[in-house]
């Protein structure tokens, strides 16, 4: 079934350096004590020397955080290639400020950025939607009828938030009926927000949900919780809050040390955990949801609650031979079949994938994304080049854990779980002011850098 | 994860993109005050160093005091060696550059009196 990819049709030129070996020399050529110069030109610029020379035609499927940092990094790293990038989306969202957002630290036109402004201007941008692989023929279609042929592809199309699967919801309803969630978009974040600040006013019961599966940011329901009961706190209204979080299975968070943290912290803090309890429909009207437990159905009233719903490929690459045709990750939400080191299709050599639809896993993060890009764009080239492909991603995943305005925990570990900070100095395990003004102030800024292409 | 000097300069970047029409700003206007003391013949660039001192100081004790609310947080929220230490960083960094920034006008400002 693997299939083989024709070199001599690629018409490789010059096969040279790889993206490393030209940034390393640009690092040296450039030295600690120019970072001036650096910034002034280096960076503000597209440096393309060491690049190779190739005739390859790559596509590159969804302009989010990983199809745009693939695609600077591809037309910095290769000459004469053509790149295709498809996306109707306009507007690039900032979808890890989603729950400062939600919770009323950020106003929502902090997220909203466009795409144009970071693609660069050697890829071509076809504005239309694939609704349609086709890795046999090596050729994905659009929503407006257009075949596209491609000699490499690189699937990163995010993910589809699946609010049918839960009865009664629908993205419409986020914002009434004391209903929230922080994935949908800013808009939402930001009616959200209005449901969070009424709450915490007003008091009540308070449902805080969790999808079951893999999700993106994960750590993001833990958040809404935490942050909820720290504002309501500094408005003198907690005694009023009945709050309650609702987890599918028996754990909270995947790394085993934060989720002992997490299990000792909700309970410390006031808030119950529902062990087993998956959001499985709503009543808005009469503000109620229906969890299916391991008891069967159990119907709980609230006046907020917060909904997470199943997350799943796209349904174009979902269906299609692309996805996992059978086993876990096929089973959870039809993700992309990659090797989990290589980020390279496990039947298909010429498509790698990157972000949130592929089926790894942990690590449906923009840090995440940052680990995962570099790696599957090397490989590429490396196929590109001849060689075999060599760079590995060890599942890096990163989470500032917020647990209230103004404190968080930065926690990034691997596939192992092993916690692997990035800085020694901040402890994985305790909660600092550092990680908020990260999360606050750094992490956008470093986003955007990872947007260019630059780490 | 590791970040390389050049991935770090980048992350600097994309923080101060945004004020870079400022910060070009405030460059060309120091630049003018560095040639107008630089066109007086009698010239001494200690004169103005306590002054600009002066003004370092205060805005790193501003820093020291509203560091933790500039980002929606308390001096409570501060746990430990680290925050602390980062805090103070942030006020050595204020008073040095707003001392650098000021000693070029706080120089041509002794020189009138």
């Amino acid at each position: 079934m693997t299939r083989r990819i024709n070199h001599s049709k690629l018409e490789l030129v010059k096969p040279s350096e790889d993206v490393d070996t030209s940034r390393r020399r640009l690092l040296q050529a450039a030295g600690l004590g120019t970072s001036v110069a650096l910034i002034g030109g280096g960076l503000l610029t597209s440096p393309t020397a060491g690049a190779i020379e190739t005739r390859a035609n790559i596509v590159i499927v969804g302009a989010g955080a990983a199809g745009i940092a693939a695609a600077n990094r591809l037309s910095r790293s290769l000459d004469g290639a053509r790149i295709t990038i498809i996306d109707s989306r306009q507007r690039h969202i900032y979808q890890p400020g989603l729950t400062l957002v939600a919770t009323g630290s950020w106003k929502s036109n902090k997220l909203i950025d466009s795409n144009a402004r970071y693609l660069p201007g050697s890829v071509d941008w076809i504005q239309d939607m694939v609704v349609e692989f086709d890795p046999e023929a090596n050729r994905v279609a659009t929503a407006s009828g257009q075949t596209i042929d491609y000699d490499f592809l690189l699937v990163t199309t995010g993910l589809k938030l699946d609010f049918d699967a839960i009865e009664g919801m629908s993205p419409e309803l986020i914002g009434e009926q004391g209903i929230g969630c922080v994935y949908d978009s800013p808009e939402h974040a930001e009616r959200t927000w209005a449901m969070i600040d009424e709450f915490t006013r007003s008091g009540g019961t308070g449902l805080f949900t969790r999808a079951p599966g893999g999700i993106k940011c994960a750590g993001a329901p833990l958040k809404v919780a935490m942050l909820t009961e720290d504002l309501a706190r500094r408005r003198g209204n907690r005694d009023r809050l009945a709050m309650r979080y609702q987890s599918p299975g028996s754990g909270l968070f995947s790394q085993p040390d934060m989720d002992a943290f997490l299990k000792r912290e909700f309970p410390d803090r006031g808030i119950s955990i529902d062990w087993h309890h998956r959001l499985k429909g709503i009543e808005p009207e009469r503000k109620r949801a229906i969890f299916a437990t391991a008891d069967g159905d159990q119907s709980i009233d609230y006046d907020f609650i917060h909904v997470v719903p199943p997350m799943r490929a796209p349904d174009a690459l979902g269906n299609s031979l692309l996805a996992w045709q059978q086993g876990p990750f096929a089973e959870d939400g039809n993700w992309l079949e990659v090797d989990s080191h290589s980020m390279q299709h496990r039947r298909y050599a010429n498509v790698f994938g990157a972000g949130d639809c592929v089926g790894t896993p942990i690590g449906k993060t923009a840090a995440s994304v940052k680990a995962q890009v570099p790696v599957a764009v090397q490989n590429l080239i490396e196929i590109i080049a001849g060689r075999e492909p060599t760079a590995s991603y060890d599942g890096y995943t990163s989470c500032p854990l917020i647990t209230g305005r103004g404190r968080g925990i930065l926690v990034e570990f691997d596939y192992e779980l092993n916690m692997v900070p990035s800085f020694p100095f901040i402890s994985p395990y305790r909660e600092h002011w550092v990680p908020w003004v990260m999360k606050d102030r750094m992490l956008q800024p470093a986003y955007n850098a990872m947007l260019r292409g630059r780490i | 994860m590791a970040f390389s000097l050049f991935g770090i300069l980048a992350v600097i970047l994309e923080t101060i993109r945004p004020f870079l029409p400022v910060i070009g700003l405030v460059i060309v206007v120091e630049i003018i005050f560095i040639a107008l003391v630089l066109r007086r013949p009698q010239r001494s660039w200690r004169r103005g160093l306590p002054l600009a001192l002066i003004g370092g100081i205060v805005v790193g004790l501003l820093t020291l005091a509203l560091g933790p609310w500039l980002t929606s947080a308390t001096h409570a929220d501060l746990a430990g060696l680290l925050d602390w230490l980062a805090l103070f960083g942030a006020g050595l960094a204020a008073t040095a550059l707003s001392a650098l920034l000021l000693w070029p006008p706080a120089t041509l400002f002794a020189h009138k009196e």
